[in-house]
């Protein structure tokens, strides 16, 4: 096979990699989540005790790496799939890079409404 | 005397531009008596032999070991050397040539890319050190690591399964995979930065996807989707850990 197909095919393991750790962080994350709401009683469910739960710094940490994960594995595994459809070479180039463009915009729109809570 | 009828994928690259836009794509059906048992490859031969001469297939052991005569056979990928025609039923025996393959003639497939790929991931010992004085020594454990890879007999079942070739080019397969993960798990080969960049990148291990057709496909009963997927966590050994193998 050529070198050129070899290195412009560099790359790979991180995306490979970030996918298996995202996954572990939205196992962990949607589990406290889950007990979090569910099974523990954290007080009256109303507005401003859920409020005041979304500013405490360590949800607040708990939130972003939520988003930031979910957003990475959705879209990477989307790009996984969509691969298996004929996307080769440069327009494998475009899709990862609209699949990016469309990761910051959707991080940008979560982090807008989680924006309230971090500045209450 | 029992008889087989084999209906067989013929396909005439001289006849490609034909009237009825078939691309010189037909089936033919034969009838071949056989007295105790018969394998699609005898079956084969005396088609060729004795019916329509012009019958073109690939073979060479016979004894399922050197892999020429891997075939779509009743849907299955399967080395016609090794099929008895008893154990496919009863009615017509249907050989293609592999699917999603460029065929040459008949049943015979062009592996080109399917021989390149191997060869990119540099399928044989790499030695960095001084060689020993008489041969290299292996713990009978560290052999018992290849007894998985060592069996396959490069008949490209596997790679024409794969979607995810179908789909990319470039994409080594997982033959070739599976011959570099038979060398990268080898105790006495010592390629550290040789081979690694070869199947460590976006058309080599990552583009394995795991939906493990290969698995299936294989007449070896082998594994490559297993063994991709090791090579995929060796290369994060190797290059984020600084893991030597």
């Amino acid at each position: 096979m050529r070198q050129g197909v070899i290195e412009e095919s560099a790359g790979g393991m991180w995306l490979w990699l970030l996918q298996r750790v995202t996954a572990v962080v939205l196992i962990l994350g949607l589990s406290a989540h889950i007990v979090v709401t569910h099974v523990l009683n954290l007080g009256e469910l109303s507005y401003d005790n859920v409020a005041g739960r979304l500013a405490m710094p360590f949800f607040v940490v708990v939130d972003f790496a939520l988003l930031g994960a979910g957003i990475f594995h959705a879209l990477n595994g989307l790009r996984m799939v969509l691969l298996d459809y004929g996307f080769s070479g440069r327009s494998q180039t475009m899709l990862s890079w609209g699949l990016f463009a469309f990761g910051v915009a959707a991080f940008g729109y979560g982090t807008w409404a989680l924006w309230p809570w971090l500045t209450a | 005397m029992p008889e087989a009828t084999f209906r067989i994928k013929r396909h005439n690259p001289e006849k490609l531009d034909d009237q009825n836009g078939t691309g010189g794509d037909r089936y033919d059906e034969f009838t071949v008596p056989y007295e105790s048992s018969l394998t699609v490859l005898e079956g084969l031969f005396y088609i060729q032999e004795a019916l329509d001469g012009s019958l073109s297939f690939r073979y060479c052991c016979r004894a399922a070991v050197c892999g020429s005569c891997a075939m779509y056979i009743n849907g299955t990928y399967r080395l016609a050397c090794q099929t008895n025609v008893r154990h496919l039923g009863d009615g017509p025996i249907t050989v293609e040539p592999m699917p999603h393959m460029p065929v040459v003639k008949d049943l015979v497939c062009d592996m080109t890319d399917f021989f390149a790929k191997y060869e990119t991931v540099m399928p044989h010992i790499i030695r960095n050190s001084a060689p020993p004085e008489k041969e290299i020594m292996q713990s009978p454990n560290d052999r018992k690591k290849l007894d998985m890879p060592v069996d396959c007999i490069l008949c490209g079942s596997c790679y024409s399964s794969c979607p995810s070739v179908w789909g990319e080019g470039n994409y080594l397969g997982p033959a070739a995979l599976l011959k570099a993960y038979r060398f990268e798990v080898d105790s006495r080969d010592e390629a550290r930065k040789e081979r690694l960049p070869r199947f460590d990148n976006e058309r080599g291990s990552y583009r394995c996807h795991t939906i493990t057709n290969c698995v299936e496909a294989c007449p070896k009963e082998l594994n490559p989707t297993e063994a991709i997927q090791w090579l995929k966590g060796a290369a994060v050994r190797r290059r984020l850990l600084g893991r030597a193998k």
